[in-house]
């Protein structure tokens, strides 16, 4: 087997897995620990403040649209475009027609996933720059805060050349740029249950215990 | 807080040498799921910076930044308690000095971390060094002793009240302060500088009540104190015996309500 093969085949079984198994994993390593440690949440656990502070902040309702509209405004298209273009990108939905799962969805017109990627990068790249100019950020950044945001551009870049032949004329990355596409996708599946990309489960936990908290005293967030 | 604990700027400080296995028991007993999540998670946005009144207040100082603030807890953990005492005056300096736990940051989270949640579980563990504002130090120890942050005894207290009467039912003939009467409507609290310092609010309040006819009445036990010291050092357990004397009192005396003025 090549290493392609292995890439495009094992690699992505790897990643996947490691993705869906480490993500319930660190799941019940949560609850077990804040059943044991957090009683105060259970004790006044009520779905009624966490269903409340879960729709403010899911959707643009909450106080930071109104202090920093801008950044929210970023961070929320920032995150919708993360979300919605791999998995309603017309040519993955096409690699799950082909595998053996033969699973199928309605895709999103070509076009605009190509508009939300370059929008996307561009959010990425203000972020970035962001991090490293503002001397605010600069101080509270760590390694993982950089890395991780490269992390997370990558698998779009490199899908933007893949779909658009871009650095077909450029030695090495012209002929590999498929293979870096699937290269970075499976890194950043391997690194979500290990890292703050984690967050995508956490920020229901988080918000969750800090509503509870705060509805003990009457008061929803 | 009251001001007796903010003024004084010189704290308690043990010589003695920081126990790094002490450190990390009391951080593993007390360090829940959510504490270790909210460590990991936050992604560093910097929404939190001028939701902090201590960071506007500083000229925008980026150290002010509240997410920045409680960096020592992690750093605590990764040198696994092996830490000396500059290094705690540095986290003790913060802790009192920079952030007063008003939760605003929390509000503007978008994780809704609880920053002041943490930044109590830092002065707990300092307080396990020995490591508290002198004036607060004080307020816990009177607060073991006598129930309430100004060392008053209850005779003092009582004594206190009754001149109070004395004094007032010169002005509204028939006013009373009533002690310990059983099955009154509400029960008083105060901050214990009143008795100490300014009795004449203590007048004040009972001339509206007695020109409102509300049937009300101070305790005489332990428990008339409103303050809560021990709780801005994070001395849980003596927080919580404080707020006992006063539902016990409230209790024995069959209130419907207590009035908290502090």
């Amino acid at each position: 087997m090549d290493f392609f093969s292995f890439v495009e085949g094992p690699l992505l079984w790897i990643a996947f897995f490691t993705f869906i198994l480490g993500s319930l994993i660190r799941v019940a390593l949560f609850l077990s620990m804040s059943r044991k440690m957090d009683k105060i949440v259970y004790q006044h656990f009520s779905w009624k403040y966490i269903f409340a502070t879960l729709g403010r902040w899911l959707l643009p309702l909450n106080r930071d649209v109104v202090k920093n509209p801008i950044f929210t405004t970023l961070g929320y298209v920032f995150h919708i475009c993360l979300v919605i273009v791999p998995i309603w990108l017309s040519g993955h939905i096409t690699l799950w027609e082909e595998s053996r799962f033969e699973w199928s969805w309605t895709s999103i017109p070509d076009g605009l996933a190509d508009w939300m990627t370059l929008i996307f990068l561009c959010i990425a790249l203000f972020f970035l720059l962001r991090r490293i100019f503002s001397a605010n950020i600069r101080l509270i950044s760590t390694f993982s805060d950089y890395s991780l945001l490269v992390v997370t551009a990558l698998p779009f870049l490199s899908g933007y050349f893949v779909t658009h032949g871009t650095l077909d004329n450029v030695a090495f990355l012209g002929d590999n740029m498929q293979l870096i596409h699937m290269l970075t996708g499976e890194l950043m599946l391997i690194l979500i249950p290990f890292t703050k990309l984690f967050h995508f489960i956490l920020f229901f936990f988080s918000r969750g215990v800090t509503a509870v908290e705060f509805g003990r005293r009457g008061y929803s967030i | 807080m009251s001001e007796e604990a903010t003024a004084v700027d010189t704290e308690k400080m043990s010589p003695k040498e920081v126990n790094p296995d002490q450190i990390m028991d009391f951080l593993k007993s007390k360090m829940g799921a959510r504490f270790k999540m909210w460590l990991k998670i936050c992604a560093h946005c910097g929404l939190c910076a001028d939701t902090c009144h201590h960071y506007l207040a500083s000229g925008k100082d980026p150290k002010m930044i509240p997410s920045y603030k409680v960096r020592f807890l992690l750093e605590i953990l990764r040198k696994k308690g092996k830490v000396d005492r500059d290094y705690l005056k540095k986290v003790y300096d913060t802790v009192y000095y920079e952030c007063n736990a008003c939760r605003r940051c929390t509000l503007y989270c978008p994780f809704g971390i609880d920053i002041a949640l943490m930044i109590s579980l830092l002065r707990s563990l300092l307080l396990s060094q020995e490591m508290v504002p002198e004036g607060l130090a004080k307020a816990v120890e009177n607060y073991k002793e006598f129930g309430n942050q100004m060392a008053v005894t209850k005779e003092d207290w009582v004594e206190t009240l009754e001149w109070c009467e004395e004094e007032t039912a010169e002005e509204l003939v028939g006013l009373k302060i009533p002690i310990d009467k059983k099955g009154a409507k509400i029960m008083y609290t105060v901050n214990a500088r009143e008795p100490m310092f300014y009795p004449q609010d203590i007048m004040e309040v009972a001339k509206i009540f007695h020109v409102a006819g509300e049937n009300w009445t101070f305790p005489s036990k332990s428990g008339w104190d409103a303050t809560n010291l021990a709780m801005f050092c994070a001395d849980g357990k003596t927080a919580r015996v404080i707020v006992e004397n006063t539902f016990k009192c409230a209790d024995e005396l069959g209130v419907q309500q207590v009035a908290v003025t502090e």
